[in-house]
């Protein structure tokens, strides 16, 4: 009932607040029509500011530039090429999008300050470009843009203007929705959570960063061929970086990770900046303090507060309960191919950071169906060759192959597509992701440039989503998390967090899974439902590979244990093999145990390690 | 050559002050992994105020610069303590936090000082010098000995006194300097407001050099940034070699490119950043992020 309740709510309140704004002309002066146009032209721009900082986490401060580039494209095409309006919007649109991508470029290699730092500077070229080109009007700006024709309608009046605006404002913000409800935009919020896990997963990382880029391009081209049309004259100061501060301040006050949040602070401010003109310090002064007063204590924005009401509201009524439901075994794969084919080989294997050399000559083989585990001391290397293993590192020397390709210096991305999995020793979980959403970022296995297809073909991402969201109903059963589907997993206890990041690397079905640590942290209960549900793993066809240090648990679970010290292989064999062999027994207590231990005491001195 | 003399001499004295704006981000950088957005519009309060001593206080030079940096010293220390509920948690806010700030700096200066800006004149009128030739302002040489003398000062605390080494401690390792029973806090708040008073004395010493507005500190907080960035960021030396590099480069391309030379000297910024993130001098990144 509330389900039907809800799905009718969302049209409903687009409905409602469509007809408001088809109606507002009817009631406003001709100064506020034209203060309410140009707000509209900010709320265009400030969607596209939201999808590459708050939803990409692209500090991008070129945002204002992106509106410039697209008004005085326009501006020059019509006065100076004689253009006809139409066909210089689209120039100027493909203009910006190039421009988007240009200063996106450095986001390829820094991130965070530094981007936003060169981004900010790029922006300042342009402006220095644009008060001195003669072809801009040498700082005096470009007067005289035609009006845009359109049929018998005339757009030089602001009322009629107002609908041209508010027909591409719509369709930008549903697009923009589109985008962040659907593949794309979970990939961009996953990559702006945990660029390194979102990779993990399959996501090429550059592609999307450089999509984020040119979607801001795209969003500030046509905000400014709006601008353009609406006050026909372009000038330096609007691209200022102060009016890219205030764009960033109605971004912040709004909610820059929701594009609602965006359009509103766009539209308040916009709305309050144009009324208070001879105030326009004072409000600049306004602003300031409430952007400094928000990320301290309300860094969501205004979009944030409902959600936090609702949790206040949650919390009082008592919540919900918090115990993980029960895992359903996978089917087990019709032939066992235990022992059969060599799934990952390792060479040789040299890792070296600079003067430290923490993988030498590691050599190991694991078959397909197996469960290998990986144990060894503290530094022993156990992580770093895990991160060899998935990419993220590139191995200094030794070969290392994967179903018998070659994988080193393959980037992670390209392993998940091949079939490999990983979880992180210290829970790399995306912050602002629902346990939901975690599992369908991981299920979406199409290439990340798989994107065209939001332009092309949009119906088609919209029926792939169903998919999606069914295959992701069966992995929230199977992993017992239905009851936390819509939680964010860093407000649930820890054992749900191991198990939601289980069920992401599992989500496409891996055929190698390298659990690191995955015991870490849980209880008794959980760590038995960990050994079942590593051993449906096995049994369903994937090989496992996991490093741990709860002895008792890798003596039970695994076929074959290798024992890694100072980055060496020091044993490897059957697990009680391997806890008999006296070097092992010396890397973990040192030498002078080796004289004194007697057959009992080993495995339980190596559990103890796992405390340590 | 007495072109080049002359392009020479600016470009270094203008180098100097990029140091000490370096400096300055450098510093906050290394103990706090932040970079204040707010720094340039710190350097605008400290050329306005100064100034105003100057010139309507008839004070001397050197009291009205001391007095620029106290004054912005406490409003580093006021941001510091704002943004500190953030440290260590949300960089990406703590940067969103000071551009706040820096708003907030400037619409503060245009309400006090009026929106057109002033030019200040040069608190030392001695004859320029002649050399080789060329004439050589005073006053630049009396900036670059002022910043050295600051750098030096700066060095000497660093490595010599408790507090200096306190803060290096918390650039290396917060969570252990902070185990070892030093007031991470209050390094940071230190580090801050050093950096605020850094960037008090770039702006009074540029102030004659340049033209004193509310909206000066957009180009020159940049060029500091890429002064800081081309030394390594975080490195004290490689700060001052990257001002100067940056200044001798900005110096001669407004002798080549005139009007265009921000737009090349930021795309040039642009491609560096690209291809050497840790900088041309030094490797040194701390990247507590």
């Amino acid at each position: 009932m509330s389900l039907l309740n809800h799905r009718l709510a969302r049209p409903g309140a687009y409905t409602v607040l469509l007809v408001i704004a088809w109606f507002v002309p009817y009631s406003v002066g001709s100064y506020e029509m034209h203060i309410l146009d140009t707000a509209l032209v900010y709320a265009v721009l400030a969607v596209g500011q939201g999808l590459v900082m708050g939803i990409a986490g692209q500090i991008n401060l070129a945002q204002v530039a992106f509106l410039g580039v697209g008004a005085y494209t326009t501006a020059i095409l019509t006065t100076h090429n004689h253009l006809g309006f139409w066909a210089a919007a689209v120039l100027a649109v493909l203009a910006s999008a190039l421009i988007g991508l240009i200063v996106g470029l450095p986001a390829l290699r820094v991130q965070s300050h530094y981007l936003g730092i060169v981004t900010l500077g790029l922006s300042l070229a342009f402006l220095n470009w644009v008060t001195n080109a003669s072809i801009a009007g040498s700082g005096s700006g470009i007067p005289g843009i035609p009006v845009p024709p359109l049929g018998s309608v005339d757009l030089s009046s602001d009322y009629l203007y107002y609908y041209l605006e508010l027909v591409v404002f719509t369709l930008g913000l549903a697009f923009g929705l589109f985008v962040v409800r659907t593949r794309l935009g979970r990939r961009l919020r996953a990559m702006r959570d945990d660029s390194l896990a979102a990779g993990s997963l399959g996501a090429s990382i550059p592609v999307l960063r450089m999509t984020s880029f040119l979607l801001a391009g795209v969003y500030g081209g046509v905000a400014g061929v709006l601008y353009a049309g609406l006050i026909r004259f372009v000038a330096p100061e609007t691209f200022s970086t102060s009016n890219m501060f205030l764009l960033l301040a109605m971004v912040v006050i709004g909610g820059r990770q929701s594009l609602w949040g965006c359009v509103v602070g766009a539209l308040v401010l916009s709305i309050v900046q144009n009324e208070l003109t001879d105030l326009s310090t004072y409000s600049q002064l306004g602003y300031g303090s409430v952007v400094v007063l928000m990320v301290v204590f309300l860094p969501t924005g205004l979009a944030g507060v409902p959600s936090q009401l609702l949790r206040l509201r949650r919390h009082s009524t008592g919540g919900t309960s918090l115990t993980l439901g029960q895992f359903q075994p996978y089917d087990a794969a019709a032939t066992t191919s235990a022992g059969e084919g060599v799934l990952l080989d390792l060479d040789g294997v040299t890792m070296r950071f600079k003067g430290l050399t923490a993988l030498d000559q590691v050599s190991l083989t694991v078959h397909e169906g197996e469960i290998r585990g990986i144990v060894g001391p503290n530094g022993s290397g156990k992580t770093t060759l895990f991160n060899v293993i998935s990419g993220l590192y590139h191995a200094s020397g030794g070969t290392v192959r994967f179903g018998g390709t070659r994988i080193v210096g393959m980037r992670p991305n390209r392993l998940a597509h091949l079939g490999m999995a990983r979880t992180f020793q210290n829970l790399r979980l995306f912050r602002n992701l629902t346990v939901r959403e975690h599992l369908l970022t991981a299920l979406d296995r199409t290439p990340t440039r798989w994107a065209w297809r939001y332009v092309l073909w949009p119906f088609g991402v919209q029926h792939g989503e169903k998919f999606l969201r069914a295959e992701a109903e069966q992995l929230l059963d199977r992993f017992g998390l239905a009851p936390f589907a819509d939680a964010i997993p860093y407000s649930l206890p820890y054992g749900i967090q191991r198990r939601v990041e289980l069920a992401r690397a599992m989500s496409a079905h891996p055929r190698l899974l390298l659990l690191d640590e995955p015991a870490a942290g849980l209880n008794g209960a959980e760590k038995a439902q960990l050994a079942e549900i590593v051993g449906s793993i096995r049994d369903s066809g994937t090989t496992v590979v996991i490093i741990e240090h709860d002895m008792s648990l890798v003596m039970s679970l695994c076929g074959r244990v290798t024992v890694l010290a100072a980055g060496q292989v020091i044993a490897d064999g059957l697990p009680t093999e391997v806890a008999a062999n006296p070097q092992v027994i010396e890397a973990y207590l040192g030498r002078a145990a080796q004289n004194t231990p007697t057959v009992e005491d080993e495995p339980a001195a190596l559990g103890s390690e796992e405390h340590a | 050559m007495q072109v080049f003399l002359q392009t020479l001499v600016g470009g270094l004295s203008l180098g100097a002050v990029y140091a000490l704006v370096a400096l300055g981000f450098a510093l906050v950088y290394r103990t706090m992994g932040l970079v204040n957005f707010a720094h340039a519009d710190v350097l605008m309060i400290g050329a306005y105020v100064a100034s105003t001593f100057t010139m309507s206080e008839h004070l001397p030079f050197a009291v009205a610069v001391v007095a620029a940096m106290v004054i912005t010293g406490l409003i580093g220390l006021v941001i510091e303590r704002m943004l500190r509920p953030l440290e260590g948690k949300d960089f990406d806010l703590m940067l969103i936090g000071t551009i706040g700030f820096g708003i907030v700096l400037e619409a503060l200066a245009t309400l006090i000082w009026g929106a057109t800006g002033r030019a200040v004149p040069s608190p030392v009128d001695t004859p320029p010098l002649h050399l080789l030739g060329a004439s050589i302002p005073t006053y630049d040489l009396v900036v670059v000995g002022v910043a050295i003398v600051a750098m030096i000062a700066l060095t000497l605390f660093l490595e010599r006194t408790r507090r200096g080494i306190a803060m290096q401690a918390v650039a290396m390792d917060y969570d252990a300097a902070s185990a070892a029973g030093i007031n991470v806090g209050r390094s940071n708040a230190i580090a801050f407001s050093i950096g605020a008073g850094l960037a008090a004395l770039a702006g009074a010493l540029v102030g004659p050099l340049l033209y004193v507005s509310p909206s000066m500190g957009g180009s020159i907080g940049i060029d500091g940034f890429a002064a800081a960035i081309l030394g390594g960021f975080g490195s004290i030396p490689g700060a001052v070699i990257g001002g100067v590099v940056i200044g001798l480069l900005s110096s001669f391309s407004a002798g080549h490119f005139h009007g265009y030379s921000d737009l090349v000297t930021f795309l040039v910024f642009a491609v560096l950043v690209m291809i050497r993130p840790t900088g041309l001098f030094g490797e040194r990144t701390v990247s507590r992020a």
